[in-house]
């Protein structure tokens, strides 16, 4: 259960006049509260220095007129408010003069003997079914004591007719003005109603940029968001295109290989031709695996979800590794070595950081010639491990090392095919692994040295 | 018929050359934009496959310096871009074909031979000259309704100079038409060969002009 009022309307339109209309009639009625407080009050004193003025004038009307000894019981009541009004006056213990309304006995407890204190001041009294208001004075000879006393009726009256007076205006005006807040409001929000119903309706390959004709300044931080959220998108979306059109397209090589070799395998009546093209058949093959093993590898590392780092011994790793692909090298004739200090933690996930060696050492055997040295050197330098893979290859030219990192892109005359995938594919591991990678020409072999360096775990 | 191939990716390179060497083109293989606009400037080739990924100078390039440079031999692309725009590119910077990987190797024989033979003029699939018919789909000759077996030299000598009929070719530019990289050139290999051509064809066929070369006459010279 729910008290109702905070319970607010889901949409801002009704949100917004409630919270209008609501405000407006809070603030009239405090006003009209305070009104009310401020006019009793200033009735109040207002009325009872009346009562005192008239009861004043009664003690000195009845000082000048002892001796007549007249007693005129009834006053005139001449205003439509005498009846409402009425007064007492007691000379020495009797009654000496009243009004119409006014009984006989006394409003107040007259004094019962000379020596105490007549009555004097106000009070409010209950008489005759009404209450009242009731002033009591006494002459300078403790003779004379007047009441006079007013029905608390006729001040709520006057009260009442003030209230009214605020009040009703604002039962005319709150509709009214309900009316021109819905409108307001209305047009308030009608841009977002626009920019809803622009949304609705878009297609969902639709990424151009939303423009709002009359959106207030309120909206522009929001509509910028959503525009550079579509912008993000579209990017995202184009490097996705890109990368399945370039990814299909150097697909196309080895296949156009394979067909080539095979054909030439059947076509072939010479033994040695027709093994040599069916070697290269099968090695086509292997390429065309390889790259959509890298394609697939790349594309899972671009859909973006990263991998829980963990603290591991980066030199494990490493002889792993060299361990796995060792073979290759040594039909090479090469010489592959590790140098490892004991201990070399890094935070990265361990499958990630393999398949980036793998594809350092993979490189520099496959590029470097037959007897040629590889070397893999990890080191931690304060902390900060780094690996260095070298080799005694050819190396690569300045330009060469500037266009690394293209996609697709690979060194001429290596007499390897590649499709320089592995490359981007190391990149974007370093970079989930927040490491760094730097390639330079190896001092100690002359060849390809490629450094990959972690930050301080 | 010697052709240039330009293809970068070592697999799909040495399967093209022995494919189109199976279908008896006399290839050479170069594996980079540089190496091919050098070697079009240099040798006579009856045609070029250009591939457009390649490295050092991209196969567009290639074709816009060799164009520029005057060279009308027939250009067919093979490449792995299939888009439109690419292949509308490809044709308007001077390609007369182009082809998208994978190509089978009978057609992409065809289309060069297509190639060659409408860049000289010969809207028919087969050459005739006299009473010979060569079949260059075929491989094969006809004479006077007869077929005549010829060794792939031969061939490639009738067919060059059938090719060019009428036009004088020196030794050096027949030799250059058959015989690729890397293999020997004997220095009467033309004579010899032309020798050989005579004795199955008849002598009227190919008359030598002193000095400079042989020529293949179309029409028999009249009496």
């Amino acid at each position: 259960m729910r008290f109702p009022l905070l319970h607010l309307p889901r949409s801002l339109q009704g949100r917004l006049l409630l919270m209008v209309i609501g405000g407006v009639a809070g603030i009239w009625i405090a006003a009209a509260a305070l009104t009310w407080l401020d006019v009793r009050h200033e009735l109040d004193e207002l009325l009872d220095g009346h009562l005192a003025q008239a009861a004043a004038l009664l003690v000195a009307q009845q000082a000048a007129e002892t001796e007549e000894d007249e007693h005129g019981i009834n006053a005139p009541s001449l205003h439509r408010y005498a009846p409402k009004v009425a007064f007492q006056v007691f000379h020495e213990g009797r009654l000496a003069l009243r009004s119409a309304n006014a009984p006989a006995t006394p409003m107040l407890a007259l004094a019962g003997s000379a020596e105490e204190r007549p009555q004097e001041g106000f009070r409010t009294i209950a008489m005759g079914g009404a209450t009242w208001r009731v002033f009591a004075t006494y002459g300078r000879e403790r003779d004379t004591q007047v009441f006079v006393g007013e029905q608390v009726e006729s001040r709520n009256a006057i009260l009442r007719a003030v209230l009214r007076s605020v009040l009703t205006p604002m039962l005319f005006a709150l509709p009214l003005l309900a009316l021109a807040a819905w409108w307001a409001v209305r047009q308030g929000v009608a841009p977002m109603q626009v920019l809803s119903r622009m949304l609705a309706r878009r297609q969902a390959q639709a990424l151009a940029p939303i423009t709002v004709d009359g959106a207030p300044s309120e909206m522009a931080p929001m509509l910028a968001a959503l525009n550079s959220l579509f912008q993000r998108i579209a990017e995202l979306m184009a490097s996705e295109r890109r990368f399945t059109a370039d990814a299909a397209h150097e697909l196309r090589t080895p296949i156009a290989a394979i067909r080539a070799q095979a054909q030439v395998a059947l076509a072939s009546s010479d033994d040695a031709e027709r093994t040599h093209a069916l070697q290269a058949t099968v090695q086509g093959c292997d390429r065309a695996t390889r790259l959509v093993t890298q394609l697939l590898t790349l594309s899972r590392l671009e859909a973006g979800s990263s991998p829980v780092l963990g603290r591991l011994d980066a030199c494990a790793v490493v002889r792993e590794v060299v361990a796995d692909v060792a073979p290759l090298a040594l039909d090479k004739q090469q010489t592959i070595e590790v140098e490892a200090q004991a201990a070399c933690p890094v935070n990265a996930d361990a499958t990630l950081l393999a398949v980036l060696l793998r594809n350092l050492v993979d490189n520099a055997i496959r590029y470097s010639p037959t007897g040629a040295r590889v070397r893999v050197v990890v080191r931690n330098l304060a902390g900060s491990v780094s690996v260095t893979v070298a080799d005694s290859g050819p190396g690569m030219s300045d330009a060469e090392m500037a266009h690394l990192g293209e996609r697709f892109f690979r060194v001429v005359g290596t007499g390897q095919s590649g499709s320089g995938l592995g490359w981007s594919i190391t990149r974007r591991i370093a970079s989930v692994l927040a490491a760094e990678l730097s390639v330079s020409r190896s001092a100690l072999l002359g060849g390809l040295s490629v450094e990959l360096r972690f930050p301080l775990a | 018929m010697r052709i240039l191939l330009a293809e970068d990716d070592p697999l799909l390179g040495d399967g093209l050359r022995a494919g189109l060497r199976q279908l008896g083109f006399q290839v050479d293989w170069v594996r980079d934009g540089g190496a091919a606009e050098r070697e079009l400037r240099a040798q006579p080739y009856a045609a070029t496959v250009l591939d457009l990924g390649l490295p050092l100078k991209d196969g567009m390039a290639v074709l816009a310096a060799i164009r520029q440079a005057g060279l009308t031999l027939p250009v067919l692309v093979l490449t792995a871009r299939d888009a439109v725009p690419d292949r509308i590119r490809g044709l308007d910077v001077g390609a007369d074909d182009y082809v998208v990987k994978p190509v089978d190797l009978n057609e992409l024989a065809a289309r060069l031979r297509a190639l060659v033979r409408r860049s000289h003029g010969q809207p028919q699939e087969c050459l005739t000259a006299q009473d010979v018919v060569l079949d260059p789909a075929a491989r094969s000759v006809v004479q006077a309704g007869l077929s005549v077996p010829l060794s792939a030299r031969e061939f490639d000598l009738l067919h060059a100079l059938m090719l060019n009929a009428g036009r004088v070719l020196s030794r050096e530019q027949l030799a250059q038409h058959l015989y690729s990289w890397g293999q020997e050139v004997e220095s009467n290999a033309v004579e010899v060969h032309v020798h050989h051509l005579r004795r199955k064809l008849g002598s009227a066929l190919i008359q030598t002009v002193r000095g400079v070369g042989y020529v293949l006459t179309r029409e028999l010279p009249r009496p």
